[in-house]
């Protein structure tokens, strides 16, 4: 929304610089996106009178002119009566006219601030030319290019255009959204009203907007009163109409200034009675709408019958801007008889337009539900000055002081006499509420220091009927146009607000020495991204809203996951089920940008229908995804397993990997290829799946065999790790003993087995000991293989001998030979 | 004269005994075929080439299916439990200096660290969840033109993907509801991934995270918000802050305010340029009430800000879409 600032002058004082002004503004009222200095657009723009205009020899269209600018402008080629010779195509130039000149070395407005166009003094057809005189669209006012602009006689050659029309103008271009609930602020009077607040200034509204000074220009026709009825008082709490007769539709709205006030707010102007209608909403925020009477009578066989009701199924209504549209019955129309005839509160309707031949118009002010104007504003594409005011929800007492003061302009502007008297259809009165206030209760929620006196002069000062009663009780009723105060609370906003938030001392809520304890699972994710990051994986977070495509490709079933019905993108279809087909799709493309040896991880939430509810929404499931790949040796899967392995050690933890007999077939491990991975578990905890993916899964990702990673539960992570008991065990005094032993088993044997087994096997020497792999060997052919262990004996109670080291030794191929029928090599 | 429909059959049975199956779109039957073609009269020849054409695609899908076969039969099964592969060696880890925190966490561990410290304690919040505590719970009544400002996604069951944490407010309130009338307060943030549904640009994106904050008391004042939103900036940026504040509206909130801090120098600032942070507000007694907590008998304030602009202004990030898009080039700056 574009505000005037001295549109505002009309209504208040302002006697702060513009910068002061904003400054305000913005801290007590509502944020200013842009402030325009429209007086440097029309810096140097002169009014001037033409005194001769002669045809250019040669030129069909051409005309040599002469003006008098009162010989304001310096430095310019005049003639010997002081009159300035400018060239002019403009079909309706004469003498007489008092026009706009753009001397050289000023910008046309028109391209001001874009690709600026500045006038010199040069020949046209061989004829000097100083400047040129102006047309709207060239002044930048609205788009009429037929011609220059004709101001008043009564102006004088040689004033600041600017001046003239009051164009050394700022214009504040306002952030809507934060006045949804204030739908006075749409109209200039009240924007005035908050700026006259929060200066600390009393504000008057003008006799003629409030309630008690509506006056209705005197009837002199005899038509029939407009009959009216809202058909469904949901939709409408009141409808205002009245028949205007003699009005002359050709006629422009005068006086230009004011026509330009409306420029300046981005209306064009049309005629004088729709100029009136936009002016009048432009200063109060309440939209009007002129119907052509004559036309209207038509629909409905010359009776005027008007119905506000719901749309029907089916039914159809041409606009104003040619569109036919279907209606809803969510959609509010104005029917005459059963003809529709406009879209209420959005747009008129074709066949009941007011045009150049219109002189009978029926002028409504009403009120319509902000809720369905809402939906018919989405559903029809419909965004216009009108609407945008609707939908903050205009107060229904409005319509008459706005209906009244549009007839006496109209009258004024376009010789409309009143033929009727005024329909008024309000089914049930609005009625402002009492709200109750306490300094004391104020003070205590803002942590102000506010007299009685403060609050009542903040409050009266934008119009607050406030009364106070011997306890100090406030009583404040809100004037007319404020939909939005309510409770004590909406007073401590707007005192609060017209007084500036910024003028209350910040402090600190006291608080007790209790320690809050932050959420174990937010310290253990924290540790898990730092254990990953330092064995050099690379955290990422991807989009919860995958494409459905991305279930075919992991085998995942698309029945699972929740669906988006309205995303405006293609690739948001649904809830993931997992994070690995995202970390997936993320390895192509990061190869293709030259990263080869990565791992990618994410922890983060994911939804499943089958895992049901908590309470009444879906239960939500962390998980912990990882994703490696690069050139290394053997499977790929170690590569995964090593850093899972590694984040256990740091979680105090030691993994139990097991094979799988079948593809388990839930979501989470659908990629993975079951004769390639393993369950993984922390004693008997559950925690998750690791392994290398099936090779239709990676096909459809675009990956070879290099790739392997695991999906993990966390929260069953986190359970485990705080169980886990610390691995530490004392150092000894006595020196260790390291001997290397390798076994040999079947190559069905899982190593796991085997490690097991020497584990027992030095358990029962009652020495500690370290067991770690060395190497394993299998050979091409064959179904053996050789398994190398670095046995590391540590004594506690004196230092081992050879022969006692041979003897544990001994002890341990015995048991590994007795159950596993390993050899030694 | 061999036709596609003679030579069919027995290129699929090669394809389905072969170990390299894409070899048989070689085999001379078919180029035989193609040379026929060129024989024939003119008339006959567009009938041919669709015949062979469909024969070539036939054996496309049968080589597909046939080398998925291979693949997958190519993978032996694995000891899983060993810690390394037969005839390999130990895999060492990737380079640390590879590896990396995403900075949202980082940024998110921060500002939790420090509201932890101030005495908050944090939830996450969630990321699907109900029109109750999205909206009807937050002061937003059906239709209410406030509820356009969110852009909400919506799921087949009518289930919300939250478009902000006070989707939390609720809940958090009704936790903290017996700890309050104990005599005690409610302090608590909520963070985590929101939604829009709106197009992605380098300053807008469907997916972001926001943080925010409710405290309420028996005593809580405006005054106090300001001071705790101050402290928390002031600890955030390492330096004293100038703060201001813009009206501001949001239905579960009354009065609602846009909280300012002027640019503090550590990320380029110049005394004047200031930067919203978030929207904060004293909280509505409709939703106090709407949490079981009497609004005349406490009060409260709460306030809730998106974490991406504070991490851009931090590190100088030029695009919002970088977050999300898995790049290493992106990711390792900050390893």
């Amino acid at each position: 929304m574009i505000i005037s600032v001295n549109w505002l002058k009309k209504y208040t004082d302002i006697d702060l610089s513009i910068d002061e002004l904003t400054t305000l503004i913005g801290s007590r009222l509502v944020e200013i996106e842009q402030v325009i200095d429209l007086g440097k657009k029309y810096e140097g723009v002169v009014i001037a009178k033409v005194v001769e205009c002669k045809p250019l020899e040669g030129s069909d269209h051409l005309n040599i002119t002469k003006i008098d600018d009162g010989g304001v402008v310096e430095t310019i080629e005049r003639d010997e009566n002081g009159h300035v010779q400018v060239v002019c195509g403009a079909p309706n130039v004469r003498e007489g006219l008092t026009v706009a000149w753009l001397p050289p070395g000023s910008t046309v407005p028109e391209t001001y601030g874009k690709d600026p166009f500045v006038l010199s003094a040069k020949p046209l057809r061989g004829v000097v030319s100083n400047g040129m005189l102006a047309s709207a669209k060239e002044l930048d006012l609205w788009d009429d290019h037929t011609g220059i602009i004709v101001l008043e006689d009564s102006r004088k050659a040689g004033e600041s255009f600017a001046k003239a029309y009051e164009l050394d103008d700022y214009l504040l271009d306002i952030e809507n959204k934060s006045l949804t609930h204030r739908p006075d602020t749409f109209g200039i009077v009240g924007f005035a009203r908050e700026v006259a607040g929060i200066q600390g200034k009393p504000f008057k509204t003008p006799e003629r907007l409030t309630l008690g000074g509506v006056k209705w220009l005197e009837k002199t026709g005899d038509l029939p009163t407009p009959k009216v009825t809202i058909d469904n008082p949901e939709l409408s709490s009141r409808y205002q109409a009245v028949v205007l007769t003699n009005v002359d539709c050709k006629i422009a709205l005068s006086p230009i200034e004011t026509q330009t006030y409306l420029a300046r707010v981005g209306v064009r102007p049309h005629s004088a009675v729709v100029d009136v209608t936009n002016y009048m909403m432009m200063i109060t925020g309440q939209p009007l709408h002129a119907f052509d009477y004559d036309k209207l009578k038509a629909v409905n066989n010359g009776e005027i019958d008007i119905h506000v009701r719901g749309g029907h199924e089916g039914e159809k209504l041409v606009l104003l801007d040619g569109r036919e549209i279907e209606l809803s019955e969510n959609d509010i129309v104005i029917a005459n008889g059963e003809t529709v005839v406009a879209l209420a509160g959005a747009m008129g309707g074709r066949d009941t337009e007011i045009d150049e031949t219109t002189t009978s118009v029926l002028l409504e002010s009403a009120s319509f539900n902000l809720y369905n104007l809402r939906n018919t504003q989405f559903r029809h594409g419909i965004f216009s000055e009108a609407i945008t005011r609707f939908t903050k929800g205009q107060p229904a007492e409005l319509t008459a002081p706005v209906l009244a003061g549009a007839v006496d302009l109209m009258h004024l502007a376009a010789g409309a006499e009143v033929a009727s008297d005024v329909a008024d259809t309000y089914p049930v009165k609005q009625e402002q509420p009492k709200v109750y206030a306490m300094a004391e209760h104020m003070n205590a929620a803002l942590g102000t220091e506010f007299a009685t006196a403060d609050i009542v002069r903040t409050l009266t000062n934008v119009e607050f009927d406030v009364s106070v009663n011997d306890e100090g009780l406030i009583t404040a009723v809100a004037p007319y146009w404020r939909a939005d105060i309510h409770i004590s609370e909406d007073l401590d906003e707007e005192v609060g607000r017209l007084n500036g938030f910024d003028t209350i001392t910040p402090t600190l809520p006291a608080r007790d020495f209790t320690p809050v304890s932050p959420d174990s699972f937010d310290q253990f994710r924290a540790l898990v991204r730092q254990v990953l990051a330092r064995a050099g994986a690379n955290e990422v977070l991807t989009y919860s809203f995958v494409h459905g495509d991305l279930f075919k490709k992991a085998e995942q079933n698309v029945e699972n996951a929740y669906r988006i019905v309205n995303s405006i993108s293609p690739d948001l279809q649904y809830y993931r089920l997992s994070l690995t087909p995202n970390l997936l799709s993320l390895v192509h493309p990061n190869r293709k940008n030259g990263f080869n040896d990565f791992a990618l991880f994410e922890l983060n939430k994911t939804h499943n229908k089958v895992v049901g509810m908590d309470d009444s929404v879906p239960k939500e499931i962390d998980l912990l995804a990882l994703v490696v790949t690069g050139t290394f040796e053997g499977a790929v899967y170690y590569q995964a397993k090593r850093l899972l392995d590694y984040l256990g050690t740091s979680l105090q933890l030691t993994f139990d990997y097991r094979p799988i007999g079948e593809d388990p077939g839930y979501d989470e491990s659908a990629p993975f290829d079951y004769r390639r991975s393993a369950m993984v578990y922390a004693g008997e905890t559950y925690i998750g799946i690791i392994g290398e993916y099936k090779a239709a899964v990676r096909k459809a990702f675009k990956l070879d065999g290099t790739v392997a990673g695991f999906e993990l539960d966390p929260r069953a992570l986190h359970a485990a790790s705080l169980q886990a008991a610390s691995s530490y065990t004392p150092l000894s005094r006595y020196p260790s003993t390291e001997r290397d032993i390798c076994f040999q088993v079947g190559a069905q044997t899982k190593y796991v087995e085997l490690e097991k087994t020497v584990k027992e096997g030095i358990d029962t020497t009652s020495l500690a000991a370290e067991i770690s792999a060395l190497d394993i060997y299998q050979p091409e052919s064959g179904d053996t293989k050789n398994i190398t262990f670095r046995i590391k004996l540590t004594p506690y109670d004196k230092t081992l001998t050879g022969d006692e080291v041979t003897a544990v030794m001994n002890v341990l191929i015995d048991y590994v030979s007795s159950k596993l029928g390993a050899t030694v090599v | 004269m061999s036709t596609p429909d003679t030579v069919r059959a027995e290129l699929l049975a090669r394809i389905q005994s072969s170990d390299q199956p894409h070899e048989v779109l070689r085999a001379p039957e078919l180029r035989a075929l193609a040379d026929e073609i060129k024989t024939l009269p003119p008339e006959q020849r567009a009938n041919a080439g669709r015949a062979l054409n469909e024969l070539k695609q036939a054996l496309a899908v049968a080589i597909d299916e046939r080398q998925a076969v291979l693949d997958d039969a190519a993978l032996a099964p694995i000891d899983v439990t060993a810690p390394w592969d037969a005839n390999s060696k130990r895999p060492d880890l990737l380079p640390t200096e590879y590896g990396s925190r995403h900075p949202i966490s980082v940024e998110l561990e921060h500002i939790i660290d420090i509201f932890t410290r101030m005495g908050f304690d944090a939830h996450e919040s969630r990321q699907l969840d109900d029109d109750w505590n999205m909206f009807g719970a937050l002061n937003f009544p059906e239709g209410h033109p406030a509820r356009d400002g969110y852009d909400t996604f919506r799921t087949e069951e009518g289930f919300i993907p939250p478009a902000h944490t006070s989707t939390m407010q609720n809940r958090v309130l009704k936790d903290g509801k017996a700890k309050l009338e104990a005599g005690g307060q409610i302090a608590s943030i909520s963070y985590g991934r929101v939604f829009r549904n709106e197009d992605v640009d380098a300053t807008h994106e469907h997916t972001f995270y926001q943080q925010e904050g409710v405290f309420v008391s028996k005593d809580a004042t405006l005054g106090q918000m300001l001071g705790t939103l101050r402290a928390f900036f002031e600890e955030y940026y390492g330096q004293k802050l100038a703060i201001k504040t813009q009206p501001g509206y949001f239905p579960f909130v009354e009065p609602g305010l846009e909280f300012l801090i002027e640019k503090p120098a550590s990320i380029g600032g110049k005394p004047g340029d200031w930067l919203e942070m978030l929207g904060c507000g004293m909280i509505h007694p409709n939703v106090l009430s709407a949490a079981g907590i009497d609004p005349t008998k406490y009060r409260g304030f709460a306030w809730g800000g998106g974490v991406e602009r504070m991490i851009m202004l931090k590190y100088g990030i030029e695009d919002l879409r970088h977050f999300e898009s898995g790049k290493l080039a992106f990711l390792r700056k900050f390893a």
